[in-house]
């Protein structure tokens, strides 16, 4: 059968994978009770607490494990054929590795045959239905380099995160001491070495495997990478002629090339005018002015960027930075209020949070302290941390007291009260850890009110059909209660729809929100000032797409750009994509929101690229003119960012700019890009922010909803996490364009207080506490203005 | 074995810094308050064979005494469950020519603050420490970013000046990571 066929046959309506999944899941989870009533109490498909640090405990686990395993062993073995005696050594190695620790006291063992060929259908028949979600959703053209690109990023995060590289090496240069015309593994092993940052062991390796025919065009194109990664960058354009002229339809040659002449004065005469491409996003007229100002004020970190928050960890009134890094320590900045902030990290304590991923601030137990949250490697398992803020510039690793440790493939969290009880709870989502894989349940905690959690996801009714990427909460039908929507990148979106009684309905299908895209973050805000709160959804478009829309200025006919689902105000909604200028496509890892103009509209801001050493690609800027969007990015003098995590929005400063805060590069060792702050150069327009502090309330005021009038036009925010990667202020932002007075604020409390502040000021940052009347002005005025 | 002093003291800027004494991979001792002897200081640089990161340096340390003989440096394998056989390998591929000290069981890196590798600090030769951070913010040769963060901090040093930026953000490999405890990937 040949590939397309078999595509075909996959491409079987959404609606029945997920009848799969949910039947596969109730019909495990049934036999699993009858078998469990024979052998053990019941084990809910719930992350466990603790690091397998002695393997795989349950037989999920250890077969998804085994099966991983053994992709990994492929993927690093030549494809000219492993020696059978070695892949027959890997492969027991492997099942001693997965299988070797389970507990066979357990009565369940006794079950095993009955349970292995159960473990091992679930796994493939889930893994079977996410490949048809899929290719529903990407289609079959794109299947294959998805898949492949897939499989990459999760055998590298595994090796990479256990710094099991040099073995991985040794594994491709013990194959050329026996075969030194294996040119696919000495390709391999050149670009092991541009994963690594030794560019010049790369160029050696890929030199010789452009040797062969049959390796040339992908050895001249990685070479041209690893030259670009150098710095010679007029190599690198020589390499990706060469690269270009093996395979003419290499797309990624292509842009390699184009990015490496921005260092140079344009193209060499050299270059073909086929091989040659132009930017054509970006440059619509903007109406603000950005400078990256990260070194200036000392956040010029090589970042290995993952997440960010911004939060203001000394109650100094001053926001402050964290950003957590994939192989390291989280950095922990202090604003010093005089445009420069510090690195407090090893005082913090923070330094200890290691391997991080989405950071979020939440003060959990309402001391008046932000603490935090985080969740580690989002492709691969990890153990989930809080840490509490003690006040005093000092954090503490409270997750075992608090009752919410769990291992899993978390990607992100979101701080919540959803019982509107005046205590932060907590979800997370969970992605999958490999490509072979149960799904995990994402979890609900509830907050006890006395700094512990209780798990309540199965109480709440919150079932997620398909693993999870982006997870945001907002009160979409103005209950008073924040609803909560799930981004997969596997299959459609779910939203939940909040009872107000500590459970939740999933109203996807009711609402319309039925559209598959490779889902990633996500967040709710009033993107058209109509007082209903809308939901954007950034989607992951393959490198081929983002390609085409740098060159053409809008994406594929047939791509995936983002989707902002129009809330009707009755329950539904409708996507709007394309009818609104959401036209490009991009490999957004995370986007986030923030009125970076000062008019009044949230612009959206999409830090993009993959993990792949290759895809490098803007951060896209787009400005929201009445809720119609246009791509200013180049023209708002953002730079070419190459690879954006954690994108975060906040006026850093107290004056009304709102700075993009993006922690860039990636999980690679080699994939070396520095943190930005791009700050607008000049005030855009008037502002007001807004600080809440609860009472009744959580103290963060999160869930609290402000309406801001003048005269005929309005705009809402509520206070959130935001996209959480990139973990959003609780100040709220708005811009007031060129008008100088603000009629009134309008506050609803989480508690249901509803709360008004007359005639409040401009251009300034106040705080509104519940039940209070008046506000009080955040930062310290001057002389004159005092009173 | 164990070092100079046992209480564990967070170690700040303008402060003193922790004497240690460790075995060096290939014999010997290495000890701060010995190699400070008839120098203007020392960089103390924590390291390991296994970090990705630390690889971009190896030419550095490697001609650091060369371009810096007023300066001692001692660099410390602090890297849970990396042994001095397999740093001793390391350094015969790599070509390493600096001594490197042998930090068992991370008790100097925790002492010192260090949770990642590469990680730099300067003190005097009173043992007073001037800088710890980063080595550079390095990308690639000929970066218009590039800032050499502890050259700048030795050359402030050495000229008798204040540094004026005495702390950056380290950026590397976790020293201690429950990913080195899991059974293997491979």
């Amino acid at each position: 059968m040949s590939t397309s066929s078999w595509a075909d046959l996959l491409r079987l309506p959404a609606q029945m994978v997920e009848i799969g999944l949910t039947v596969i899941d109730a019909g495990a989870k049934t036999m699993r009770e009858r078998l469990d009533a024979m052998a053990a109490p019941p084990k809910p498909r719930l992350a466990p607490n603790t690091p397998p640090v002695h393997g795989p405990q349950d037989l999920d686990t250890a077969l998804a494990d085994f099966a991983n395993q053994i992709i990994r062993i492929g993927w690093v073995s030549s494809p000219e054929g492993i020696p059978l005696r070695k892949f027959a050594g890997d492969v027991l190695n492997s099942a001693r590795r997965a299988f070797g620790y389970m507990d066979l006291t357990n009565p369940r063992t006794l079950a095993l045959p009955l349970e292995l060929p159960l473990a091992a259908g679930g796994i493939a028949a889930e893994t079977l239905l996410r490949m048809m979600a899929l290719t529903s959703v990407v289609g079959p053209k794109r299947l294959k380099a998805f898949v492949t690109n897939a499989a990459e990023v999760y055998v590298d995060t595994a090796v990479f995160i256990g710094l099991e590289y040099k073995e991985v090496i040794e594994r491709y240069k013990e194959r050329l001491r026996e075969k030194p015309d294996d040119y696919t593994t000495r390709l391999e092993l050149g670009r092991m070495y541009v994963k690594c940052g030794l560019h010049d062991e790369a160029v050696r390796e890929l030199d010789l495997a452009a040797q062969d025919p049959a390796t040339r065009g992908r050895a001249k194109h990685e070479s041209a990478l690893a030259h670009y990664r150098a710095g010679r960058f007029p190599t690198a354009v020589d390499d990706g002629v060469a690269a270009m002229t093996a395979d003419p339809s290499n797309e990624r040659a292509r842009a390699a090339m184009w990015l490496a002449t921005r260092s140079m004065s344009g193209y060499p005469a050299s270059v073909p005018e086929s091989f040659r491409m132009e930017l054509k996003v970006g440059y619509e007229p903007a109406r603000v002015q950005f400078e990256n100002i990260a070194a200036k004020i000392g956040l010029d970190k090589i970042s290995a960027g993952r997440g960010t928050a911004v939060f203001d960890y000394n109650n100094d009134g001053l926001l402050d930075i964290v950003v957590t890094a994939a192989h390291a320590g989280c950095s922990l900045y202090r604003n010093n209020g005089d445009g420069t902030f510090t690195d407090v990290t090893v005082k913090s304590g923070l330094d200890k949070c290691i391997n991080g991923f989405v950071i979020i601030a939440g003060d959990y137990d309402n001391d008046g302290f932000q603490d935090l949250f985080v969740t580690r490697q989002g492709f691969y398992y990890g153990d989930c941390g809080l840490y509490h803020n003690n006040g005093d510039g000092t954090f503490t690793n409270v997750t075992e007291k608090a009752g919410v440790q769990s291992w899993g493939p978390a990607y992100t969290a979101s701080w919540v009260d959803y019982d509107c009880d005046g205590y932060l709870d907590l979800y997370v989502a969970y992605n999958l850890g490999g490509m072979f894989d149960r799904s995990l349940q994402n979890r609900l905690f509830h907050n006890n009110g006395d700094g512990t959690f209780t798990d309540v996801t199965e109480k709440a009714g919150l079932q997620s059909v398909f693993t999870t990427i982006g997870s945001c909460w907002g009160d979409y039908n103005n209950d008073g209660y924040p609803d909560l929507f799930l981004s997969s990148g596997l299959g459609r979106p779910q939203l939940f729809r909040n009872n107000g009684d500590g459970t939740f309905t999933d109203v996807s299908l009711e609402a319309g929100i039925v559209d598959p895209v490779v889902g990633t973050t996500c967040f709710f805000a009033d993107y058209n000032n109509d007082g209903w709160l809308d939901i954007v959804q950034f989607s992951w478009s393959d490198h081929e797409d983002a390609i085409y829309t740098m060159k053409t200025g809008h994406g594929p006919e047939d791509g995936s750009p983002l989707v902002v689902y129009h809330n009707n105000g009755d329950g539904t909604f409708t996507a709007k994509t394309r009818d609104v200028g959401l036209d490009g496509c991009w490999g957004t890892m995370s986007g986030n929101y923030g009125d970076v103009n000062n008019d009044g509209y949230v612009d959206l801001l999409l830090g993009n690229g993959s993990p792949r050493m290759e895809r490098l690609e803007p951060f896209i800027l787009l400005e929201n003119d009445r809720g119609k969007f246009s791509n200013t990015t180049f023209a708002a003098g953002l730079p070419f960012a190459g690879k954006s995590h954690g994108t975060n929005c906040a006026d850093l400063f107290g004056d009304g700019r709102m700075s993009i805060l993006i922690a860039a590069g990636g999980g690679y060792p080699g994939d070396l890009l520095m943190t930005a702050v791009h700050c607008p150069k000049e005030l855009p327009g008037n502002y007001l922010n807004v600080r809440l502090t609860g009472v009744r309330s959580n103290r963060d005021g999160n869930g609290a909803r402000i309406t801001l009038r003048c005269g005929e036009s309005r705009q809402m925010r509520e206070v959130t996490n935001g996209a959480s990667f990139g973990c959003l202020p609780l100040e709220q932002h708005f811009g007031l364009g060129k008008s100088g007075r603000v009629d009134s604020l309008e506050i609803r409390w989480p508690s249901g207080l509803v709360q008004r502040v007359e005639d409040p000021p401009v251009n300034q940052t106040i705080r509104v506490i519940e039940g209070q009347a008046g506000w009080s002005h955040v930062y310290a005025q001057p002389a004159e203005s005092a009173g | 074995m164990s070092p100079e002093t046992s209480a564990p003291r967070v170690q700040e800027i303008g402060g003193l810094a922790g004497p240690f004494t460790l075995p060096g991979v290939n014999g010997g001792q290495i000890n701060l308050s010995t190699l400070l002897d008839a120098k203007k200081g020392a960089v103390v640089v924590f390291w390991s064979g296994v970090c990705s990161h630390c690889i971009r340096y190896d030419g550095y340390l490697n001609s650091f005494t060369e371009r810096h003989p007023e300066l001692a440096l001692a660099v410390i394998a602090s890297r849970a469950g990396e042994t001095p056989e397999q740093i001793r390998k390391t350094m015969a591929e790599r070509g390493i020519l600096f001594p490197i000290g042998h930090d068992q069981g991370s008790v100097v890196a925790r002492q010192w603050s260090t949770e990642q590798t590469p990680r730099a600090f300067l003190v005097d030769s009173g043992g007073v420490l001037h800088y710890r951070g980063a080595i550079d913010n390095f990308k690639y040769p000929g970066d218009p970013e590039y800032v050499g963060h502890l050259e700048t901090a030795i050359s402030e040093f050495l000229e008798g000046k204040p540094v004026k930026r005495a702390e950056t953000s380290s950026f590397g490999c976790a020293i201690q990571s429950v990913y080195y405890t899991l059974p293997k990937h491979l």
